[in-house]
């Protein structure tokens, strides 16, 4: 195990990428500052060290751009994230609006069911002009009749009377006629009866 | 409850709690089971929801009639009704608030009662059963007040006419009655089966089910089922379904009527057919709609089946609770 750590450490002691660059770039500039070696050496190295120096610079100049696109990346994000958020409201208010349009339009809809189930009883039974015209004419008619039938009551009546008078003359002719007889064979009785004795 | 009494149940009738989270339904056995739609209706629910969260018997015999006042649950079965109040009921207690018996005259038989409704003008209860009679019982006091007479066969059903304060009854003998309810007299009598268009004598006469909402009437059983316009008392459309219809109601702008056959029947004012909703029961008696929650409006529906149907869209078939 020990040998395992002891590996890793000797492998990747310095860390990863940018980080291990830095370190290696310390370690350099502290060998520099020590080492005794020949000017042109030192004058490698020095180069070396500011190329080194120079990849970190360009690292690190990536790396902030990168940041800085991720912050913009982020606040568009969040409007977008605002604007459906909004868009999923409206959609709800549109929803609800719907629905209740939909109630409306349904009773809507039954009202025009009743009003046509009506309709249909109701063209069963005749029209009402004609059942009107049917009975002014019944009406006329029965007018007419009842007249008919007064004048020739009337002309009953008349007839009665007339009769009535014409039998009441007659009779009371005939009641002449025998009170005149009457009066008469009293008076031959009355002569007789003189002549007599 | 074995395999094979679960073959033979059948739901007549339904409630919905006042708070509309819970549902009551009634079997031919005279239990009652009720059913949690909270916990049925959430989106993680499994088999165990889909069960009663109680069952118990309410009833010698079947429960054909369930109806839900704002705090307590009415039940009747062989010529008595029980109540039970809600929030025991909720708790698990099983209990009877009140048993009461109408009077009956035969006192051989006891007749069973098929339909109640409630009277809101007057806060009574009117019953309509096997002895031919309507009674009518004061909430607040428990008396039977009145007595209705005039069917001459058992009553299958009861409704109210709200803005009229009428009731009507529609029962064996074919006769649609409306009664004014401070008289006790009965206004008008349609005699279904003597209309042409109705008349289905290959059925019958009765009449399954009435229901009116003021100005129209639904009527059914043996004729077909048909609307009736009450100011002229002249049916305007009637609906070519081919079985007996046992229960309907006015939605919206539909109609929605079971019995015979496996399938709700939506129906339009005008006579049409709109659609046959499959459901589980071969045959159903009884149709609910939840309209005192707004979450869990829900429709269902029961039958020859253990099985009650829930549809959360009244287009197909959500799922269904089973006793």
């Amino acid at each position: 195990m020990n040998e395992v750590i002891r590996k890793r450490l000797l492998i990747d002691g310095d860390g990863a990428g940018d980080d291990r660059r830095i370190n290696v770039l310390l370690k350099s500039f502290t060998k520099w500052c020590n080492s005794g070696g020949s000017p042109e050496e030192g004058f490698t190295q020095y180069q070396r060290m500011l190329g080194t120096l120079a990849q970190c610079e360009f690292s690190m100049g990536k790396t902030v751009l990168v940041y800085n696109m991720n912050l913009r990346e982020m606040e568009n994000y969040e409007k977008i994230y605002a604007d459906i958020e909004q868009s999923i409201t409206s959609a709800h208010d549109k929803i609800a609006e719907c629905k209740k349009e939909i109630l409306r339009a349904k009773r809507i809809r039954k009202n025009r069911q009743e009003y046509d189930a009506l309709a249909k009883v109701i063209q069963q039974h005749p029209d009402r002009h004609e059942t009107m015209k049917q009975l002014k004419a019944l009406d006329k008619e029965l007018q007419q009749l009842s007249r008919i039938k007064e004048n020739v009551e009337d002309k009953l009546e008349l007839r009665k009377k007339q009769f009535h008078v014409l039998l009441s003359t007659i009779r009371e002719l005939q009641q002449t006629l025998e009170n005149d007889e009457k009066l008469e064979s009293d008076e031959s009785q009355d002569c007789t009866m003189e002549n007599g004795q | 409850m074995g395999p094979v009494e679960l073959l033979h149940m059948s739901v007549f009738s339904q409630s919905f709690s006042p708070c509309g989270r819970f549902l009551a339904a009634g079997n031919n056995y005279g239990e009652i089971a009720v059913f949690s739609l909270s916990s049925s209706l959430s989106p993680e629910a499994t088999e165990i929801n889909r069960k009663p969260i109680l069952t118990f018997t309410a009833h010698e015999g079947p429960v054909f009639s369930l109806l839900s006042t704002d705090t307590h649950l009415l039940s009747a079965g062989n010529g008595e009704i029980s109540a039970w109040s809600w929030t025991e009921l909720a708790k698990r207690n099983t209990k009877a608030v009140w048993i009461r018996r109408p009077q009956y005259k035969l006192s051989l038989e006891i007749p069973e009662i098929n339909a109640m409704v409630i009277n809101a003008r007057d806060n009574s209860l009117a019953v309509g059963g096997g002895d031919n009679n309507v009674h009518i019982m004061d909430l607040e006091s428990g008396i039977f007040k009145s007595v209705l007479q005039g069917h001459t066969d058992y009553i299958h059903c009861l409704s109210i006419r709200e803005r009229e304060g009428e009731l009507l009854s529609g029962g064996e003998d074919g006769a649609v009655r409306m009664w004014d309810v401070r008289t006790g007299q009965s206004v008008h009598c349609v005699e279904v089966y003597k209309y042409e268009q109705c008349a289905r004598p290959q059925h019958g006469k009765w009449i399954s089910c009435v229901t009116t909402d003021s100005d129209w009437m639904l009527c059914g059983g043996g004729p077909s089922l048909s609307l009736w316009h009450l100011r002229s008392l002249s049916p305007t459309s009637v609906f070519p379904l081919s079985g007996c219809q046992r229960q309907a109601m006015f939605y919206q702008d539909l109609i929605l009527a079971v019995g015979e056959g496996h399938f709700a029947s939506h129906c339009l004012l005008g006579g049409e057919v709109k659609s046959l909703i499959p459901c589980t029961p071969p045959s159903l008696n009884t149709l609910a709609l939840n309209t005192n929650s707004t979450e869990h409006r829900v429709l269902t529906v029961g039958g020859s089946s253990d099985q009650i149907d829930v549809f959360t869209n009244l287009s197909y078939r959500a799922f269904s609770l089973s006793f």
